[in-house]
């Protein structure tokens, strides 16, 4: 039917969006327990390059192949494409319906692809499953509007890594401490990262657990004003440097930076700029006004989807399960070192892996997904940026951050 | 005076009125007119698309027209299976789509509505034709006039056709997302529906925050555009100049040096300087280490800085070009000009302003235009740059954002399609007014023959 | 007579004195064009990885980051994109060259009712921003059945060349100074318009053919932004450009940031040679085809 219509007539296809899911056929004709079943199909999955690169042994494919043998009565024909975690956003939404079946995803991206109905949602033994082996944050992560829409694989937030021969354990407790003793690269500019300060101090983001939106966005009084202030301070210590475009890590490797705050994916590097020297640990505490005040990373995950436009929605919500289960999670840990969220899942005395559930544990606060966090980032970063750039003072810091909590509960179009 | 006939205009009213059976029957059957006319095998293709547009209305059109109105209700649906243990989706309407195919439907329907009116006239002129005994074409030499006195057609047709489906459809498209509720807003990115002028009358809310930034955002991209246009303008001549100017030695050497620039990717060189020129960058830390500078410079961190800025920036990206585009231009410029100007005394700066300049503007005056033009819409310099920062706290545009960035900002990262596209329109119809006045004025639209 | 002499020697040292100005300012300004692309190429040979450094000459030269481009196919697949980049841009680019010629050709010198509604139409068109209408060419593209497998090259080249309809300015320009009297001369022998546009127009139009021909040849190395849309998550038929923008993404920016420079030089080498031997037919393109 498809073929005939799009026989180059501009407005045939008009109905495709409507044609959609095939798949109330197999759900009438069956009632047979679902592993017996006997299904023929295409699935689409997309994941990042890396996945997929033969020197890395191809995990996506792997796994694919695996899980295909688990079920001898699927016969699943895999295509897969490549869309890394921070692009499905953008790559998905362009065009639903011809976009993969099973795909992975940054969790901040959940209420976008949810509103353009990109995501399905999963429900019954699938949650039952993920829920046993994650922990609560995990499971948070993909939670959305009381939903769950996809199975969490690693986590995603961001932690410190420091110079060994220039502080010790004990001054990496403290980020005023660092200052004194070395160089301390931060990305104030980047609004996913100065958050941490704020929310430290009892700043909040739609209530407690992020996820009552009538609570808004709180930036405000005292407790957001004398952050601010700090901030101002801080970018004017000669020893505080703004982390952007890769600053930090090049200065690791010459020494002109001590310490940076970065996720799991800048381990390789660093790892090579600092050798034995390599420290992790979770972001540190701040000296505010005698206080000292835990600085609070957004944490959030990688998760695997599926699209509701899938033709077999059975076979690719188990192999979204499948790829975010407990081997498939070992395999991506000892391939290409993605910590996994499972905690049954065994990484030795991984230090990073350490760091990052530490962090997810201590020192982080979910990243609220809901519609409305979408008005944060620009003034956020507006903010960064203007006290990178000193035009934020003392003086005017409670102007400055009572403008940016008024845009930041506004509609940029409002 | 008797012999000279009165020819009847060929209009649709006529034909209909006046033509006889065939040219009448034509304005159901069409191209039977044609065909009884004794152009049979040209009334044979009418008919034959009027089948095709036919078939297409039955197969796709009609039901696509039908919901243009609605843009479409059903939502998506979703069940729980309880043995498979999985939630199953019913695919609801799109808007996006219904939008897009309706719109085109109206073009193919506009299509074929003149070339029924055309049918008809021609059907009718040809009747016409036979009863005053003129001449009528066959189709074979209907063919031949395809390459003689109808060459356009054969030229343009596909160019034309590309542009309709790749520049035309997507405007229409765009023009038609101003009047709905198309944005992340009350999630309706789906499913959304016609709200009239509602969008239009929000920006032009002078005393909301949208407004306010749509006119700041405006005046600095005007302000850029004349700077990047005219800077570039001039001072790649005084380049050109100088390197064809008699005494200088090695031209081939010094405009190789400049080309060369040409031939790396424009994104390439603009993420270089984005990091070469940031606090930590090349630039600062070298001036730094030279003892030139204490702290670093602002390049992109102070709004006046930035600007000024993407300005240079922007000259080096289009001075070579410039430089290039004149200089065979400005060897043609006529050697008696020059003479004469050194026997009055005149030295070379008031050689420039007084015969080099004017010359040149009078004869590149189109290229000015689609350069300044150009330079509205000049996305990559900002964005790749900038990005448009600085922005200041509480504002959606940043000091460097253009329209056009300003535009990506609002429709692709943070979804106000609606807005995005009134924005686009607002601009479209500034510039689309300012380009074709200046165009009309220009010497070389007033005398576009004057060389032939 | 000494007078004389004594005014040209004046003269002879004041022209001296400026030739020499001149040259200086133009060395400098050449410096300044140049060390960006010295920067660009020096990076890509330098052995110390990341965006940031704090010397403009490496402190050591590899060869490793030519050799990673080829061989690390972890994140993406040079060679391929530079296939597929290359297949577009030669099938585009001939596109184009014929579209603007057309056009330009039937703008110049024909004259039919819908020439100045068309002129008037393309230079409002070309305002138009682009980006606004992506998710419309895209379902287009896609109603053509041009979305999905190699196709999607297909797709590219017909993007890139749509638009060639609405730039026939520069080539307009160029066909009108050729003299009406030559076209008027082969009327009167019998020839028809196609004969003249091919026979007598074309051959005396080499320079601007080239032009636009490079012109044209440029937009697919370059674009990332319709590439991406239409492409999406097809790696198969990605372009460079796309893969120079994912080397800049924050995952891969510090491993891969020299060998972004090293993918620059060799895309440039190409538009480097093909700018330098059709130099003076592109200066001679604008400039018009009978010199006054």
């Amino acid at each position: 039917m498809k073929k005939q219509l799009l026989a180059g007539v501009l407005a045939a296809s008009m109905v495709l969006p409507m044609v959609g899911c095939g798949n109330q056929k197999t759900a009438d004709t069956t009632t047979a327990a679902k592993k017996d079943e006997e299904i023929t199909c295409d699935l689409t999955v997309w994941g990042p390059q890396e996945d997929q690169s033969e020197e890395k042994g191809n995990w996506l494919k792997k796994e694919c192949e695996a899980f295909a043998s688990e079920h001898p009565s699927w016969h699943i024909t895999f295509n897969y494409g490549v869309c890394s975690e921070a692009d499905a956003k953008t790559n998905v939404t362009t065009d639903v319906a011809k976009a993969a079946d099973v795909y992975m995803y940054a969790n901040d991206q959940i209420p976008t692809l949810v509103s353009a109905g990109a995501l399905a949602e999963l429900g019954g033994t699938t949650v039952d499953n993920m829920k046993k082996d994650n922990s609560e944050t995990m499971v948070q992560s993909v939670t959305y509007k009381n939903a769950i829409y996809g199975v969490p694989f690693t986590g995603n937030t961001w932690f410190m890594y420091y110079d060994k021969s220039k502080f010790t354990e004990a001054d990496v407790k403290n980020l005023d401490t660092m200052l004194q003793k070395g160089k301390v690269a931060f990305p104030l500019s980047n609004s996913w990262y100065i958050a941490a300060f704020y929310t430290g101090n009892g700043c909040t983001l739609f209530g407690k657990d992020g996820t009552d939106a009538s609570k808004k966005i709180d930036f405000t009084g005292d407790k957001a004003v004398d952050v601010t202030k700090y901030l101002v301070d801080l970018a004017n210590n000669d020893n505080f440097i703004n982390d952007e475009n890769g600053v930090g890590v090049a200065g690791l490797a010459n020494g002109s930076v001590n310490a940076i705050f970065s996720g799991s994916w800048d381990y390789d590097n660093v790892k090579k700029a600092l050798g034995d020297n390599m420290g992790i640990a979770i972001p540190p505490t701040y000296t505010l006004n005698g206080k000292q005040v835990q600085m609070k990373a957004f944490g959030g995950s990688k998760a695997i989807g599926v699209n509701p436009n899938c033709k077999n929605p059975q076979v690719a919500v188990a192999l979204a399960a499948y790829l975010g289960g407990e081997k498939a999670q070992k395999d991506h840990f000892t391939m290409r070192g993605i910590l996994p969220t499972m905690t049954k899942v065994d990484v030795g005395n991984d230090a990073l892996a350490k760091a990052q559930a530490e962090t997810l544990s201590k020192a982080s606060t979910v990243q609220p997904l809901l519609a409305e966090m979408g008005t944060y980032w620009t003034p956020a970063e507006s903010m960064g940026k203007e006290i990178v750039a000193k035009t934020v003072t003392k003086d005017n810091a409670k102007e400055k951050t009572e403008s940016m909590n008024t845009a930041m509960n506004t509609s940029s179009v409002g | 005076m008797s012999k000279t006939k009165i020819r009847p205009a060929v209009t649709v009213g006529a034909a209909l009125t006046h033509g006889d059976w065939a040219t009448r029957l034509s304005a159901i059957v069409m191209g039977i007119g044609i065909a009884a006319h004794r152009q049979i095998v040209k009334g044979i293709l009418v008919f034959l698309l009027e089948i095709s547009y036919i078939w297409f209305m039955i197969s796709a059109g009609a039901n696509a027209l039908s919901m243009l109105p609605g843009l479409g209700e059903r939502e998506q649906v979703k069940t729980w299976n309880e043995a498979k243990q999985i939630y199953e989706y019913a695919q609801g309407d799109n808007s996006v789509i219904i939008l897009l195919y309706g719109v085109a439907t109206l073009f193919v329907t506009a299509g074929f509505l003149t070339l029924w009116v055309l049918q008809l006239k021609q059907s009718y002129n040809l009747e016409l034709k036979i009863y005053g005994h003129h001449p009528i074409r066959t189709f074979r030499e209907d063919l031949k006039s395809l390459l003689n006195d109808k060459l356009q057609i054969t030229l343009m047709s596909v160019p034309v056709i590309f542009i309709l489906l790749f520049n035309i459809v997507p405007l229409f498209f765009m023009i038609c997302m101003a009047f709905t509720t198309y944005s992340k807003e009350n999630d309706k990115l789906i499913l959304f529906d016609w709200n009239g002028i509602t969008n239009f009358l929000r920006v032009l809310n002078f005393s909301g925050n949208l407004g306010k930034q749509f006119w700041s955002v405006l005046v600095w991209t005007l302000v850029w555009a004349f700077f990047a246009t005219f800077l570039n303008y001039i001072l790649g001549m005084i380049l050109a100049l100088l390197i064809n100017r008699k005494g200088t030695r090695g031209k081939g050497f010094f405009r190789f040096m400049f080309i060369l620039s040409i031939a790396v990717p424009q994104f390439v060189s603009l993420m270089i300087m984005h990091t070469i020129l940031q606090p930590q960058g090349a630039v600062n830390v070298i001036l730094t280490n030279l003892g030139l500078i204490n702290s670093p410079l602002p390049f992109f961190q102070n709004a006046t800085w930035a600007r000024i800025t993407v300005i240079i920036i922007n000259l080096w990206v289009g001075i070579p070009y410039t430089m290039m585009q004149v200089t065979g231009i400005l060897q043609n410029i006529p050697a008696d000009l020059y003479e004469a100007a050194k026997m009055d005394g005149a030295g070379p700066i008031t050689i420039f302003f007084k015969i080099t300049l004017p010359y040149m503007l009078y004869v590149t005056a189109p290229y000015l235009i689609t350069s300044f033009t150009g330079n509205i819409n000049n996305f990559n310099v900002i964005y790749l740059l900038t990005g448009g920062s600085p922005t200041y706290v509480g504002d959606t545009a940043g000091q460097t954002d253009l329209l056009v960035t300003w535009l990506y900002k609002l429709t692709v990262d943070q979804q106000y399609y609606n807005i995005g596209a009134v924005i686009g329109i607002l601009t479209f119809v500034i510039l689309a007014i300012t380009a074709l006045v200046t165009y009309h004025k220009s010497f070389a639209y007033k005398n576009e023959e004057a060389f032939q | 007579m000494s007078r004389n002499n004594i005014a040209n020697t004046k003269a002879l040292k004041k022209n001296t004195c400026v030739n020499v100005l001149v040259h200086a300012l133009l060395i400098v300004l050449s410096l300044i064009w140049v060390l960006p692309i010295i920067w660009v190429i020096l990076t890509s040979f330098r052995a110390e990885q990341g965006s940031y450094v704090t010397s403009f000459f490496p402190k050591s030269y590899t060869l490793d980051n030519y050799i990673k481009l080829f061989t690390d196919r972890n994140v993406l697949n040079f060679p391929k994109m530079f296939k597929n980049t290359l297949i577009v841009a030669v099938c585009s680019c001939g596109l184009s060259t014929f579209f603007v010629l057309s056009v330009s050709y039937c703008m110049s010198r024909l004259r039919f009712k819908a020439r100045k509604p068309y002129m008037n139409m393309a230079m409002i068109l070309t305002l138009f921003p682009g980006f606004m209408s992506m998710v419309a060419v895209y379902y287009i593209l896609k109603v053509l059945n041009l979305t999905e497998g190699p196709m999607i090259l297909v797709a590219l080249i017909l993007v890139y060349s749509s638009g060639a309809g609405l730039n026939f300015y520069i080539a307009k320009g160029f066909f009108d100074t050729i003299p009406m009297s030559i076209d008027e001369a082969a009327k009167i022998d019998g020839a028809t318009q196609w004969q003249i546009f091919t026979k007598i127009t074309m051959p005396l139009s080499k320079p601007i053919i080239i032009y636009t021909t490079l012109t044209s040849f440029i937009a697919p190395w370059i674009d990332f932004i319709f590439a991406k849309v239409i492409c999406r998550a097809n790696s198969d038929y990605f372009t460079v450009a796309i893969g120079l923008w994912n080397m800049l993404q924050k995952e891969y920016i510090t491993q891969w940031y020299t060998c972004f420079a090293a993918g620059a030089v060799l895309i440039s080498i190409p538009i480097a040679i093909l700018y330098l031997c059709m130099q003076r037919f592109y200066t001679e393109g604008l400039s018009g085809a009978v010199k006054g």
